[in-house]
């Protein structure tokens, strides 16, 4: 479920209150020094090839790694890459490749593909220039499929209409999602984007919504990913971190990794198992 | 004007006598309103002896039997000093009633030898408020509040602005017990804490104790914040009220049958929600608006007492205060509504003129409720804490050197923690979370003053115990206090104190926020403990200026915090998400200098402090590290000064100035010292700038100082109904105080989408210069 209503809540009606004045000004801060640690970022997705982001974190106002020459700046090459799965090693090279239709980054490629299989294990490997290392290991999930999707106005003749996602899910185990929800593009500003866990759910059936905010002929495209615990644990703590940095009321929280190792690393090696359902709304 | 009026109200009758001694006892009571005074004086003119009316009203003072007439002197803050003369050949009843002197145009105006009581009393770290200076200092939005007054004690910090917060001594905002007639108040606060529940048109006064505590007290760590209402005037109807910025209060009170009985109603409502309300029905016809959620507060405090024989009063007292926040439209009903209800039934029994009995029930409830309906589907999150407690109080002087008192406690506490319920109506989807424990808690004490010579010794124990199946804890809290008059003006003071508390307040941010939890002590979760040892002297300039510093230093073990990024809402195993270590603080300077009589009076208090927190296991490996209230110097300076006084066209009328002034060192933020960039998931939008933190609260946002003023205008018409304009300009020099820092990030639009290329630090200020104006009446 989200967690962060009163928060939000609260937040919001500090914001409405400040925002009648001029209330805040740039000011200079002198953070501790701060040593750059090693990004990793790894969705694989089955049956497509394997795919590594390795990047740096900066000191927190460090103009390093800012402006159009981001990505130059934030990529770590020069690192030995492997990932095993079913009894074989994969090696990573370090080449940049762009992915469209959402575009993505990536400068480890492999040349094979992701298994299929759901229950697969994947161990990561990584040396840095330097000798440091990085280690991380992961397993697939089954897709949990959608079920059905509803979409239904609030009254017959209104012009809006919310569409509601309905999945099924294994009671004998904890499970954990995330939900995203685009209009018109995968590229879009995601109008859905949060974490769900049936820690709490009594019944197989599990459902989602929108607002009363759609109309006849939008483009929806509805995403259910089954995600690992320590995906959840991780994309919850970055929530957590950026939500601290804004929010008074919020306690920040450091980024829960899975991986580790002598290089100090932070980051995620998941693999990408979901659903998506692309509806055309009309009722 | 003849303000020396008395009224005594004399009961003489003989009780059993001892051979040499006789004593004299009664009540002390507002000659014009009924109300009991608590600490009035009585003294025996030319014997030496003295004594206190109790927090019931409630004297006895013990005096050789004899031929010769004795003197007794009577006083008390602002009232007028009263004398009078017994032949003790046995026991003597003798209820008193003090005449208020000149109320209207003096109001904060103390006995004389207030300060001096106040140096020669045993009891150190403590601090008392009446509701005559919180109505006359300037407050924010002009809405007067008692705990925001306490906060410019030595030793209190707020932990944020305009907040209601209090840290006392280095300890979290959930370790005060504040208890209103006996209840306690879980949650004293209103619109996440800029406003306490205590309505001062209903309040008596207030007591603080920061350490050194009675026996009497336990259940908390760092303070007991005792506030008592006013029970009601017993001579005459009357009333009070006012109309401010925010909200708007009536009080009514009067006798039920005149001397005998008496009830107090007093309600407090905001109106900010009859504006929005208005505004969203003017435009409900513009598909454009956006609807403005609709919130309010309330507080009813009533209040009932009876004198049911010479021997006997019984008080029946209650509070019920809710803050509700709402938005409907016709897809979409969110509610959210949190607050408290107390009840207390007390029963004083006079068994002699030694032994004083008080008999209590309270009933204490906090909750929190937060709904949301949908079409065909619903959403409800609560949690609550609930008590129902009995003690009895015994109050027993045998003599003018042993004042004991001995009693005893129960209290069964019931918690709900995070109850969730959601899902479809036709229940194919179903979310269930939540917890429901119950405990008991038990005490008993005794303690003793002892007065030798110069040598004032209080000393008591209090034994604690909890049961929560199957945990059981018991501990023993020894109460040390030594007062050793060096002088007629320079008194030494001493205090150990050790303290046990059982129930835990999980709070997700340094703020205190509507759904912070309160959870009990389990076998996972143990009793939090804290031992305090304060010395210091107070020493009296003049008869008008006490100088009081003191010296602590206090160590807790078995605090409570949370892991980082704990799941505090629906989490039936919140237990889990907790991590148990220690904290210590000290201050080698806590100074107060306060003046009470004259047309100036006011005080000024500093404290230098340090305060650490440390040896949990899940934060930082244990290491320690300075929490929020960790502000080093906290300096705050009161004045209150009565301009003039004049008559017109036959109405009295005066004009008072006041002004208060804070300085506080920088407190600790947590800021991260790193950040990532992650491309995230197919269809989400990358985030470049996610924050890395390292170890807690390394960065100290700068100093905060505020200046406020306040001009109260009061006039007294012919009928007698006084009225009064009070002008409050909160942060009078339009000061930016930081309340928290943000990042600012400028951003360009590259083949990867938006990134930054700029990041600003942003301090945000929460309240400019505040003018405020307070309309208050009295009849």
């Amino acid at each position: 479920m989200k967690r962060y209503h009163i928060q939000h809540l609260a937040l919001a009606l500090s914001i409405a209150l400040l925002s009648a004045c001029n209330l805040s000004k740039d000011v200079e801060i002198d953070l501790p020094d701060y040593e750059r640690q090693p990004v990793v970022e790894c969705y694989l997705e089955p049956g497509k090839p394997f795919r590594l982001l390795l990047t740096r974190s900066y000191a927190f106002f460090d103009t390093l790694g800012l402006s159009s020459n981001f990505l130059q700046n934030a990529l770590f090459d020069g690192a030995f890459v492997t990932i095993s799965y079913n009894g074989q090693t994969d090696t990573l090279k370090n080449q940049l490749t762009l992915v469209p239709n959402p575009i993505k980054v990536f400068n480890y490629v492999g040349e094979n593909l992701v298994p299929t299989a759901p229950g697969t294990s994947f161990s990561l490997f990584i040396r840095l220039p330097d000798g440091g290392e990085i280690r991380g290991n992961t397993t697939m999930l089954s897709v949990v499929p959608i079920d059905s999707i509803i979409v239904e106005p609030n009254a017959a003749g209104d012009t809006l209409a919310r569409m509601l996602t309905y999945i099924t899910d294994d009671q004998s185990k904890e499970n954990f999602y995330r939900r995203l929800l685009n209009y018109s593009s995968l590229d879009s500003f995601p109008d859905q984007d949060f974490l769900v866990t049936d820690r709490f759910s009594q019944t197989a059936s599990i459902a989602i919504g929108t607002g009363y905010e759609l109309k006849q002929g939008d483009t929806v495209f509805n995403t259910i990913f089954h995600v690992t615990k320590d995906y959840y644990d991780f994309k919850e703590s970055v929530d957590l971190a950026v939500i601290g940095n804004l929010n008074p009321f919020a306690q920040p929280s450091p980024i829960k990794s899975n991986v580790s190792g002598s290089a100090n690393p932070v980051g995620i090696f998941t693999v990408l198992v979901y659903d998506r359902d692309t509806t055309i709304v009309e009722w | 004007m003849n303000y020396l009026k008395l009224f005594p109200l004399t009961f003489l009758f003989p009780l059993l006598a001892e051979a040499q001694n006789a004593t004299v006892s009664g009540s002390i009571r507002d000659s014009q309103n009924g109300e009991t005074l608590i600490g009035a004086t009585v003294q025996a003119v030319g014997l030496g002896k003295g004594n206190a009316s109790n927090e019931y009203g409630f004297y006895s003072l013990t005096v050789p039997t004899g031929s010769d007439s004795i003197e007794l002197k009577f006083s008390y803050i602002g009232y007028q000093t009263f004398n009078t003369k017994i032949l003790p050949k046995g026991d003597v009843k003798l209820d008193i009633q003090l005449l208020p002197v000149g109320a209207m145009l003096q109001e904060v105006v103390v006995k004389a030898n207030a300060l001096d009581e106040k140096r020669k009393s045993t009891e150190m770290s403590v601090s008392t408020i009446s509701t005559k200076e919180v109505k006359a200092l300037p407050a924010l939005f002009g809405e007067t509040d008692i705990i925001k007054i306490l906060q410019l004690k030595p030793g209190i910090t707020p932990g944020s602005e305009g907040t209601t917060g209090l840290f006392v001594r280095g300890g979290n905002n959930d370790q005060n017990l504040i208890v209103l007639d006996e209840a306690v108040v879980y949650n004293a606060n209103h619109l996440f804490g800029f406003f306490s529940t205590f309505n001062s048109d209903a309040v008596k006064d207030l007591k603080v104790y920061k350490g050194g505590f009675p026996a009497q007290y336990g259940g908390r760590l760092s303070s007991v914040i005792d506030v008592r209402m006013k029970e009601g005037n017993n001579k005459k109807l009357s009333g009070t009220g006012g109309i401010g910025l925010i909200s708007s209060r009536l009080t009514l009170e009067g006798p039920i049958q005149k001397d005998k009985s008496s009830f107090i109603i007093s309600g407090r409502r905001t109106y900010a929600d009859i504006i929005t309300e208005a505004i969203n029905r003017g435009n409900a016809d513009d598909p454009e608006f956006n609807k403005i959620p609709r919130y309010f507060f309330y507080d009813l405090n009533t209040k009932v007492n009876f004198t049911l024989s010479p021997k006997d009063r019984l008080f029946l007292s209650g509070y019920f205060g809710r803050d509700v926040f709402t938005f409907k439209d016709p897809t979409f009903d969110f509610r959210f509504d949190w607050g408290n209800a107390t009840g207390t039934a007390r029963w004083n029994h006079v068994f002699g003129p030694t032994l004083f009995a008080n008999t209590t029930f309270t009933y204490s409830d906090y909750r929190y409720k937060i709904q949301n309906e949908l079409q065909g589907f619903s959403f409800s999150l609560g949690s609550n804490v609930m008590d129902a407690n009995t003690k009895v109080d015994f109050y027993w002087q045998p003599n003018n050197t042993h004042t004991v008192r001995f009693g005893a406690n129960t209290t069964y506490h019931d918690f709900v923690t995070a109850r969730l319920q959601a899902g479809s109506d036709d229940g194919k989807v179903r979310f269930e979370a939540g917890r429901e424990y119950d405990g008991w808690e038990y005490g008993a004490y005794a303690a003793d003053e002892w007065a030798i010579d110069r040598l004032k010794l209080s000393y008591g124990l209090r034994l604690s115990m909890w049961q929560n199946d199957p945990a059981f804890y018991a501990n023993v809290e020894p109460r040390l206090a030594a007062n050793f008059e060096a002088s007629k003006r320079l008194s030494v003071k001493a205090s150990y104190a050790r303290m046990n508390q059982y129930v835990h307040l999980l709070a997700s941010s340094g703020l205190s926020l509507p759904t912070d939890i309160w959870y009990p002590t389990t076998t996972g979760v143990k009793p939090q403990v804290s031992d305090q040892v304060a010395a210091g002297f107070s020493y009296l300039f003049g008869d008008q200026i006490l100088v009081t510093w003191e010296a602590w230093y206090k160590w807790m073990q078995n605090t409570v915090d949370f892991k980082d990024g704990a799941e505090l809402f629906g989490n039936n195993d919140l237990e889990n998400e907790l991590t148990i270590g220690r904290a210590y603080a000290y201050s080698p300077l806590e100074l107060e200098i306060e003046k009470k009589e004259g047309r100036l009076t006011g005080w000024i208090g500093y404290t230098l402090a340090w305060v650490k927190r440390g040896d949990f296991p899940d934060i930082d490996n244990g290491a320690w590290f300075a929490p929020r209230h960790d502000t080093r110097h906290n300096l705050s300076v009161v004045a209150l000064w009565d301009v003039t006084r004049w008559r017109k066209r036959g109405k009295e009328k005066s004009l008072q100035l006041t002004a208060t002034f804070v300085y506080t060192s920088g407190y600790p933020a947590w800021l991260p010292s790193g950040r990532a960039s992650f491309t995230d998931f197919p269809g989400a939008q990358p985030q470049f700038v996610v924050p890395i933190y390292g170890p807690r609260n390394t960065f100290r946002y700068p100093a905060y100082t505020r200046s406020d003023l306040g001009i109260v205008y009061k006039w007294k018409n012919r009928k007698g109904m006084e009225n009064d304009l009070t002008l409050s300009v909160y942060n009078a020099t339009d000061r930016r105080n930081p309340y928290f820092i943000t990042i600012a990030v400028e951003t360009e639009t590259t083949a990867v989408g938006e990134v930054p290329f700029e990041i600003r630090a942003r301090q945000v200020s929460l309240f400019p210069i505040l003018p405020s104006l307070t309309w208050n009446f009295k009849f």
